[in-house]
């Protein structure tokens, strides 16, 4: 039945070769467009699934703010805001404020820096009541892995993105492929069994991808989508040669609007809280996403209030233009043209940003699906080549380092981002650039697994970062008690469903982890004797080495 | 030397194909994301259209290169499906801007 | 609610479609299915998911509708699945 358990690859100086069929070839495609960079799908992967509740996340990592029981009114949180980025960078030409909401209980805004050539923003987080900075540990909060997911870190952000692209673009002929290779998807559609051995991997990778296959396409082909205009930007540079004419394209994409020139003529900025009322009126009292203001205090200001992303299944620009200086609505964008309203719908597939919380969960389960199905398509190319290897303990290169890096990028990347969660705990709050070392730690602990990975024998490297990984995260909610004022117990008494939510699920990975963990250890302890016998070694040394 | 000879001419085939996958794939996604603007919509939309379609022809070819024959086969696959985009790009370059 | 009502019909949809195949009826009972019992299943088995369908797109519209129901299959398709896999487990343990 298994019909793309591939054959061993020919060897290449064979002479006459018969052609291979479209199954084998595509399987070979498969094999190595996912191999090549599954490492970084993977991070992706995981980080991205993350991502599904990163403000719940953020919520997490700054225990100082209080558990939010009401959205406070946005009207009044843009109007603080404003009047505290009046304070902080009354010269910029562009202030964005990003309201806080049911899952976010901080503001937050960012800001052209006044006088600086080219891009250059600063931001901050707010707390939505009094309109200050937030009075929280600095920490990047699960904004961090939602950037990773598609620009990484350390590297210019462009090349982050073009790095995310390509393996993007990996995956969807990846995916295509196995479709193709796996012609008999549908008829087979419940018909794998749990097998044995090297067919369990394969029957877990089939299933995770075949249930999870609409999720796995759409994920990949609009996560291309997001970020089109840096990958494809030909029918745009050829289309529009000036600005002015770019801004055709933009106006249909977002509401970011941008400062025209400044008059001169100062103005004060007209009350913001009566702008938002107007949209509040139109779109609903929590329904609102971004505040733009272009040119504050200038008689040329404008304001963009855009409608909020729930229930709307797209994010196409909405929004309402105001004059700065008088507060009077100048204009209100509905509706953009059928593709760019395709390229909105896209775009909001992908964030998820737009779903209940019951929608919200299966995004987050079915995105682990993808996790786990990256992961086990680059344990099962050791596991298959594994039982053709002539000495199992020495392994040829390409094998040995496939099977070191699988262990730094799939456990390693576990402890790893536990390692962030724990630094956020433990990292004194005066800190300079105390956010900086949260992810410094991260990237640090990353960095020792991969070590740890490279020197220990792999079996037992599996094994002590599977159960190092339930371990960092298990012992995080005892963290909590004791480094913060948070404990589970008050949250559950205090109905707080974000931090007993995110406290649960550190568990629950953790038990995930622990599964995983012991399943291998039976699976190292049970090999089978032909392995054995062909290695040519006394059975005394092979259980010696291979016990867990 | 004869050897090594041998494995590079036994490689070139799927060197080919990887250079046409990779770059030959990606070139004709980006001309049909141009060809794109003959399309009879409004500027913003045939960039867009051209944007959100030019991955799954990417997809396409890269699968193509790999399906074939022939790394022959597949370089003239890529040709073939260019040249009526080449045509519709070259037409919108020469009509200029709407 | 209505998440709770598309779940329980898409398992019972995959359910019913999965046991009707031949494969699984051989170990599910250890005798092929009389084919009109068959053929009833196949029915209810579509029907379920139809009407899963039809209650997603009835509680949030046909855009947050099919995207929730396209996670609803996923989900309750992996559950079936979960669940043929525990049973044969267990039959083959005697």
């Amino acid at each position: 039945m298994r019909s793309n358990d591939s054959t061993v690859p020919r060897a290449v100086s064979k002479p006459p070769r018969k052609p291979r069929g479209i199954r084998q070839t595509m399987s070979d495609l498969h094999i190595w467009a996912g191999l090549l960079v599954g490492w970084f799908l993977y991070a992706m992967f995981l980080t991205g699934t993350v991502s599904y509740f990163k403000d719940e996340l953020s919520q997490w990592m700054r225990p100082e703010l209080a558990h939010q029981s009401e959205v406070p009114d946005p009207a009044l949180v843009a109007q603080r805001v404003a009047s505290q980025l009046a304070i902080l960078a009354p010269g910029s030409p562009q202030w964005s404020i990003g309201m806080s909401d049911a899952r976010n209980n901080t503001a937050n805004a960012f800001w052209r820096k006044p006088g600086v050539q080219g891009r250059a923003f600063e931001n901050a987080t707010f707390d939505p009541s009094t309109g200050h900075k937030v009075a929280a540990r600095e920490t990047p909060g699960g904004e961090f892995f939602y950037r990773f997911h598609f620009q990484f870190h350390y590297m210019p952000v462009l090349w982050g993105r073009w790095l995310a692209g390509f393996c993007a673009m990996f995956m969807l002929v990846a995916i295509v492929s196995g479709v193709i290779t796996h012609k008999k998807i549908f008829t087979d559609f419940f018909t794998f069994r749990w097998g044995k051995g090297q067919r369990s991997w394969l029957d877990a990778h089939n299933a995770l991808s075949v249930f999870g296959l609409p999720f796995h396409f759409m994920i990949t082909y609009t996560g291309l989508v997001t970020l089109m205009a840096l990958y494809m930007p030909w029918g745009s540079d050829t289309a529009f040669k000036t600005p002015a004419e770019r801004q055709q394209l933009t106006a249909e994409l977002s509401a970011f609007i941008q400062p025209a020139k400044p008059t001169g003529q100062k103005a004060a900025l007209a009350p913001i809280d009566d702008m938002v009322r107007q949209a509040q009126a139109r779109w609903g009292r929590d329904n609102i996403n971004r505040v733009t203001i272009t040119h504050p205090g200038d008689a040329a200001s404008r304001v963009s209030v855009s409608r909020g992303e729930e229930g709307r299944a797209s994010m196409s620009p909405q929004y309402m233009l105001f004059d700065g200086a008088s507060g009077k609505l100048l204009s209100t964008k509905d509706s953009v043209g059928p593709a760019a309203e395709t390229r909105g719908v896209l775009y909001a597939l992908h964030l998820g940003r737009f779903g209940d919380l019951p929608t919200r969960w299966l995004y987050f389960l079915v995105s682990l699906a993808g996790t786990a199905m990256v992961g086990t398509g680059l344990v099962m190319w050791t596991v298959k080549r594994r039982q053709k290897l002539p000495d199992p303990d020495k392994p040829y290169f390409g094998f040995w380092l496939v099977e070191r890096l699988n262990i730094a990028a799939i456990p390693g990347l576990s402890i790893a981002m536990a390692g962030m969660l724990w630094a956020n705990r433990l990292l004194p709050v005066d800190l300079l650039k105390r956010g900086e070392w949260e992810v410094h730690a991260f990237f640090i602990v990353w960095a020792m697994t991969l070590l740890h990975a490279l020197l220990r024998p792999a079996k037992k490297a599996w094994l002590e970062q599977l159960w190092l990984a339930a371990a960092v995260l298990a012992l995080l909610p005892l963290l909590s008690v004791f480094t913060t004022h948070r404990p589970l117990w008050q949250s559950v008494a205090a109905g707080d469903g974000v931090f007993v939510g995110i406290e649960l699920m550190l568990w629950a990975l953790a038990a995930l982890h622990a599964v995983l963990a012991i399943r291998t250890s039976r699976h190292a302890a049970k090999l089978r004797p032909s392995r054995r016998e062909a290695a040519g070694r006394s059975a005394a040394t092979a259980s010696a080495g291979e016990a867990a | 030397m004869i050897a090594a000879l041998r494995r590079a001419r036994d490689l070139g085939p799927l060197v080919s194909r990887i250079v046409a996958a990779v770059f030959g794939g990606y070139a004709l996604a980006a001309l049909s994301s141009i060809a794109a603007l003959a399309l009879p919509m409004r500027k913003p939309e045939a960039v867009l259209t051209g944007m959100l379609a030019s991955f799954a022809i990417y997809a396409a070819a890269v699968v193509w290169v790999f399906a074939v024959r022939s790394a022959l086969r597949a370089w003239m696959g890529l040709l073939v499906a260019a040249a009526p985009l080449l045509l519709a790009a070259w037409s919108v370059r020469a009509g200029g801007g709407a | 609610m209505s998440h709770l009502a598309i779940l329980l019909l898409c398992v019972f949809g995959f359910a019913a479609l999965a046991v009707v195949m031949e494969r699984h009826q051989e170990d599910l009972f250890g005798r092929p299915m009389v084919p009109a019992t068959a053929r009833s299943l196949r029915v209810a088995g579509w029907a379920a998911l139809l009407l899963a369908l039809a209650v997603a797109v009835r509680a949030q519209g046909w855009a947050l509708g099919l995207v929730s129901y396209s996670g609803h299959t996923s989900l309750s398709a992996a559950l079936v699945f979960g669940l043929l896999i525990v049973q044969a487990r267990r039959k083959g343990r005697r």
